[in-house]
């Protein structure tokens, strides 16, 4: 019970025998202060931080969030089943692959539809690039947060190209709507394949070896990160931690291995654990999965078989229902999805990974350091249109 | 492991399961097992819940349904725990402080379904605006046209 905040009287109780309370939360009180993170603040994107400090140290966290809440999960019901992927993709468009496959793959479930082998490893192609993508963004905002911008600029230089690949295949370089129930929209033609190889030739020959020179294993950020939001192995469980967050805490849970979906299955690639759980781990293995991820893609366009890239899927869906999770950048995201015999979901949950990290980040801030929230904040690696859906 | 637990449930709880699929239980359970069944579930493995999954079947007449996923981390199985909330009465007992991670799941549910969850500490309007508290957007009955705000031109 040690600090407890009533919204009602704001009250605040910093020890059990000391109270102090106010009117107006924006004043000093005689301890405590509200300092307000937002609407835009905190690393990227809309979402509100309450922290309450006392002196520098943050005595309590809460998030407010809601800004971009969309409803998706009430739109996917006014859709048909091939039409939802356009609202499931934008729970965060940064990946948007890996949950068009988590939808498509329920979906297939629950038609019983078999996927042309083509198709699998095309998603495989798609749902990595988009995880690289992901994690770019993700490396750079973590040193962003902290002051430098240049690891940010060169993450985009890398991104651009992976971007472009998307272009050739989709048309559309962000929010591409390319993998529906029933396999994947368009061919993987040979440019697309070209660009593909010449994205992950740039990030492995060009990107990787410089970023790794300077900003791994920089003495400077280390000294800012390691040590910092330190979760142990069991409290990361109890908290519910999600996808590299959990990882970082020495928990190999990877849907991709667990339970293989798509074409992960014949590919062979490893899980990145690490053991330390501190904020640089979570940084650490967000940028080996950036390593592994690019021998991923390389060999499933090896191994991308001929025939056909997509199947047909009945226009109404027996009734059912499915739970499948896969391995979003962010995390295992999850999808449960119902159908009652009509042309559209009859209702669809997403559990977002974000959404599982958003709320277990206050218990790891407390009696922190004011500077270290934010690097807290990036390295639990969110999204927020994926936390608000 | 998941035929282990399929039978311990027979046994201990009186409850039927069935696969839902190849590596997922299903087990249907009543409100008042409830806490008792996730404690049981808690202690053999299934430490990692996901999520709250409540689906609106007023339409067909079968009021609501409210589906607990837990995993556990060790041996890569689930299991779906599946309550039946009748629309009289939705209410159901909450498991936030057996699994703390729910509690914003069962927060979201409450906001969206109106599901009322006895004994969670913190049922406030988390998503949504606090002017739109009581409309459970999710529910099947709620008119998306009824809400909309007139666009400027039309008024």
């Amino acid at each position: 019970m040690g600090n407890s905040i009533s919204l009602a009287g704001y009250t605040f109780v910093v020890e059990e025998t000391k109270e102090i309370s106010g009117e107006d939360l924006g004043l000093l009180q005689e301890k405590l202060l509200q300092l307000n993170w937002g609407v835009q603040h905190p690393a990227s994107g809309p979402m509100r931080l309450k922290v309450w400090v006392d002196g520098d140290e943050v005595v309590k966290v809460d998030p407010d969030i809601g800004y971009v809440l969309r409803l998706l999960e009430k739109l996917v019901e006014y859709r048909t089943w091939q039409n939802a992927i356009v609202n499931v993709e934008r729970a965060c468009f940064i990946d948007n692959f890996g949950t068009m496959t988590g939808y498509s793959i329920a979906a297939e479930k629950i038609a019983d539809v078999e996927l042309p082998k083509k198709a699998d490893y095309v998603r495989t192609i798609l749902c990595e690039g988009g995880r690289i993508v992901s994690h770019l963004i993700g490396l750079g905002s973590f040193v962003g947060v902290m002051g430098v911008h240049t690891p940010m600029q060169w993450a985009l230089i890398a991104r651009e190209k992976f971007l472009d690949a998307f272009e050739v295949y989709s048309g559309q370089r962000i929010a591409t709507a390319s993998i529906v129930p029933g396999g994947v929209r368009f061919e993987p033609t040979g440019k697309f394949i070209e660009k593909m190889v010449s994205a992950v030739d740039f990030l492995e020959k060009e990107f990787i070896p410089r970023y790794a020179e300077v900003f791994i294993d920089n003495p400077t950020l280390k000294i800012r990160s390691q040590g910092i939001g330190v979760v142990p192995k069991e409290k990361a469980i109890e908290l519910g931690l999600a996808g590299p967050a959990l990882r970082a805490s020495g928990v190999a849970s990877d849907v991709r291995k667990d339970y293989p979906y798509a074409a992960y299955g014949e590919l062979d690639f490893k899980v990145v654990t690490k053991e330390e759980g501190d904020a640089y781990a979570r940084y650490l293995v967000i940028w080996e999965e950036l390593i592994e991820s690019a021998k991923i893609i390389r060999q499933a366009i090896e191994g991308l078989p001929e025939g056909e890239w997509r199947t047909k899927f009945p226009i109404k869906v027996p009734a059912g229902e499915a739970y499948v999770n896969v391995e979003w950048a962010r995390g295992c995201f999850g999808f449960h999805l119902v159908s009652d015999g009509g042309t559209g979901p009859y209702r669809l949950k997403m559990r977002a990974p974000s959404f599982a990290n958003l709320w277990a980040m206050p218990e790891m801030m407390k009696n922190v350091k004011l500077a270290d929230v934010p690097v807290i904040f990036a390295s639990l690696y969110m999204c927020h249109g994926d936390i608000d859906r | 492991m998941l035929e282990e637990i399929r039978e311990k449930l027979k046994s201990q709880f009186e409850l039927e399961s069935e696969s839902y699929d190849t590596n997922m239980l299903l087990v249907k359970c009543d409100r008042n097992q409830l806490r008792d069944l996730m404690k049981f579930l808690k202690e053999n493995g299934f430490n990692y819940p996901h999520t709250v999954s409540v689906v609106d079947y007023t339409p067909k007449g079968e009021g609501f349904q409210a589906n607990y996923v837990l995993e556990n981390l060790n041996s890569k199985k689930f299991v779906m725990v599946r309550v039946s909330i009748p629309e009289e009465d939705l209410t159901v007992p909450t498991v936030s402080d057996i699994f703390p991670p729910l509690q914003p799941h069962e927060r979201e549910a409450w906001e969206m379904f109106g599901v009322e969850f006895i004994g969670n500490p913190r049922l406030e309007v988390m998503l949504l605006p606090e002017w739109a508290e009581g409309w459970f957007p999710l529910r099947k009955s709620y008119d998306f046209k009824k809400h909309r705000k007139p666009s400027k031109e039309k008024k």
